[in-house]
């Protein structure tokens, strides 16, 4: 099992008055290769799992093993450096930084790495091209629409072959075309062997037939359907 | 391929770099500021320690006793046979009588200094020696060693003859066997020194007087213990020794840098209110990037060597911008800002030029004072920032 989580609990802010506890108990595995979905409504912790499974934060109790380690024995400099090897996150608000250009958010991820430009350039021109988006390499990030801008955040998540890709709501800006559209990229990546994990209550990645299983998350409690 | 280490770094000072260039304005903005504080620091501690130096020259050249004859509280012309009368004294090495006054000059309408005195101490110890950059001080009549300034405004070059008026307007016809220093131009740019007799003859002073004898003792620590047996000896006479001298000139150029300084720390208040209100907040632009940063895997350390490449490119281009500027101030305009505040002569001499001391400690106190808090109020806000966890930039909006 590439991801292993066992009676996970995660609680914000613990012991202050405004204690949130997004995940109670929640156990889940997804084999490598797999593309799995978390459906669920609003605030029912969605994003809290995939920030677990992405290696963001620890949880607060349970266990969790990605890509054979476990994360609750790291420390935070570690499970950034975990988490750059082995994730390659899509987020909810895609997270670009709009004064730099494509091919520099792009490549953000290789900078602390000591790749030298010319080899950042290559690796981003090879994932611009397979994107579609190489005609806007030179744009501030800012300045291009919402279904190239996706296309910037999944670049950047793949930039460094990671064996698994977490999405987080990825087509809640989108319409159907574009929508449809990245679910055959996700169909791609499946193919090429990644291990992949959507988190959405759109219908459209919800009843998407590549999905090997589909998770329902209420107020931070799995149920599979 | 490079030395991957050395790779990352390059790849955080470009980052830096580049982001610096994005918002050009904001920061161009930041370093002038900055380097006008550092301007005036500089130029403030070039130019008081230039003057420093000077007073320092000029404490060197000043006679460890000087006698001068008071009449109802003036000074006047005072008897050389005076110095007789101190032969008893133990402790007097020499007493030289020497006459000085303002010689104004109709032809170049400029106030010179005239002083005469016959060579002390056979010469080579003589103090006015020391500061002479060409020749040897006048040892036979008519001869004279002249200032920077009176050399240039009286037109001499090859030919180094001259002459001055005597109070009944016939000539008196010099001839220079001597230029001073540069560097002692402070005291001695507009000097014309002749020989006793000489400077009497200019003059039209009376023989047998002069206007004031300086007194070197055998032993600098006995110079009070001697001033109080002169002024014993000697009543009605007003006994200056070095000591208060140096106290007088040390209170002036104390109380004026004082006031100066008081305006200097009001500019580095206004910089550390700057650097504070920088200190105290990252705008949320700025917390975002951090935790943009993070998420996709930099480690806290590496969002602060960029901040540290930030502060460090911003601050050393203020500090040499700003040292530079103040040197060039100084030595190429005369510290036209400072010179008025901090040495009253300056209106008497207008084309006073420092040549400015540079002391290290004195550089690195100042960048300590500027570019250190500037450092810290970059870094230390973002390390906050960036060792907090990154969840923020997960969630939606
Ligand atoms: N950093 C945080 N601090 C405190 N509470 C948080 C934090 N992040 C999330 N929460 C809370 O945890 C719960 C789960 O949030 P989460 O973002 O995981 O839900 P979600 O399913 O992703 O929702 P959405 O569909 O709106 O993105 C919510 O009640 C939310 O308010
Ligand atoms: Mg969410």
């Amino acid at each position: 099992m590439l991801i292993e989580l066992e009676a996970i609990t995660k609680i914000y802010n613990q012991g202050q008055a405004n204690e949130v506890q997004a995940l109670h108990d929640v156990s889940l595995q997804v084999a490598k290769g797999n593309m799995i979905c978390l459906r669920g409504a609003s605030g029912s912790g969605k994003s809290t799992l995939l920030g677990i499974i992405g290696c963001v934060f620890p949880p607060t109790r349970g266990r969790a093993v990605i890509a054979g380690k476990q994360l609750a024995r790291l420390p935070d400099r570690f499970l950034t450096l975990h988490r750059r090897e082995t994730i390659g996150f899509i987020f909810q608000r895609f997270n670009i930084l709009p004064a730099l250009t494509v091919l520099d958010n792009i490549t953000l991820p290789l900078l602390p790495l000591g790749m030298s430009p010319r080899q950042r350039k290559q690796r981003a021109r090879v994932l611009m091209e397979q994107l579609a988006i190489q005609h806007r390499e030179k744009f501030p990030a800012g300045q291009i629409s919402g279904g190239e801008l996706q296309r910037v955040a999944i670049a950047r998540a793949l930039i460094n072959d990671p064996p698994i890709i977490l999405a987080d709501e990825p087509t809640a800006h989108l319409d159907s075309r574009l929508s449809r559209e990245f679910m055959t990229i996700m169909d791609n990546l499946k193919a090429a062997g990644k291990t992949i994990v959507l988190a959405s209550h759109d219908p459209l990645v919800t009843d998407h037939p590549g999905l090997d299983q589909i998770l329902d998350i209420r107020d931070g409690s799995l149920h599979v359907s | 391929m490079a030395n991957p280490l050395l790779e990352r770094q390059i790849n955080f000072l470009d980052y830096t770099l580049s982001s610096l260039w994005r918002k050009r304005y904001k920061n161009l903005a930041v370093v002038v500021v900055f380097a006008v504080v550092i301007f005036l620091l500089a130029s403030f501690q070039l130019v008081s320690n230039g003057l420093l130096e000077r007073a320092q020259t000029a404490l060197v050249m000043a006679p460890e006793i000087l006698i001068q004859k008071m009449t109802a509280g003036r000074q006047e012309s005072i008897p050389i046979a005076y110095a007789e009368r101190l032969h008893d004294i133990f402790g007097i090495r020499q007493v030289v009588p020497r006459v000085w006054g303002y010689y104004f000059d109709e032809v170049t309408l400029a106030n010179y200094t005239v002083i005469g005195r016959d060579q002390v101490g056979g010469g080579t110890d003589d103090q006015l020696a020391q500061v002479l950059s060409e020749g040897r001080l006048p040892t036979a009549a008519n001869e004279t060693v002249l200032g920077q300034a009176v050399f240039r405004t009286k037109g001499l070059q090859e030919q180094r003859i001259f002459s001055l008026f005597r109070p009944d307007l016939s000539l008196k016809t010099l001839t220079v066997t001597g230029l001073f220093k540069k560097e002692s131009n402070l005291l001695t740019d507009d000097l014309i020194v002749l020989s006793l007799a000489d400077a009497r003859d200019l003059f039209g002073l009376p023989d047998g007087l002069a206007s004031d004898l300086m007194v070197t003792v055998a032993n600098p620590r006995e110079i009070s213990t001697v001033a109080k047996k002169i002024s014993e000896a000697l009543p009605g006479t007003r006994v200056l020794t070095r000591p208060q001298i140096e106290k007088t000139y040390h209170m002036i150029f104390g109380w004026r840098s004082g006031f100066a300084s008081v305006c200097l720390l009001a500019a580095l208040a206004a910089f550390f209110i700057f650097a504070w209100d920088k200190a105290s907040g990252l705008a949320p632009d700025e917390k975002r990037e951090i935790a943009i940063l993070k998420i996709l895997g930099w480690q806290t350390a590496d969002v602060l060597v960029v901040r540290f490449w930030e502060g460090a490119v911003i601050s050393l281009a203020a500090y040499l911008l700003g040292c530079t500027a103040a040197y060039i101030h100084v030595v190429f305009f005369g510290s036209t800002l400072f010179l008025p505040v901090l040495a009253g002569w300056s209106v008497i001499r207008p084309d006073l030029h420092l040549l400015p001391a540079i002391h290290l400690a004195d550089l690195l106190l100042l960048f300590c004072l500027t570019v250190m808090p500037y450092l810290t109020a970059t870094v230390v806000p973002a390390w906050r920032c960036a060792s907090l966890p990154s969840d923020t930039a997960l969630q939606g909006g």
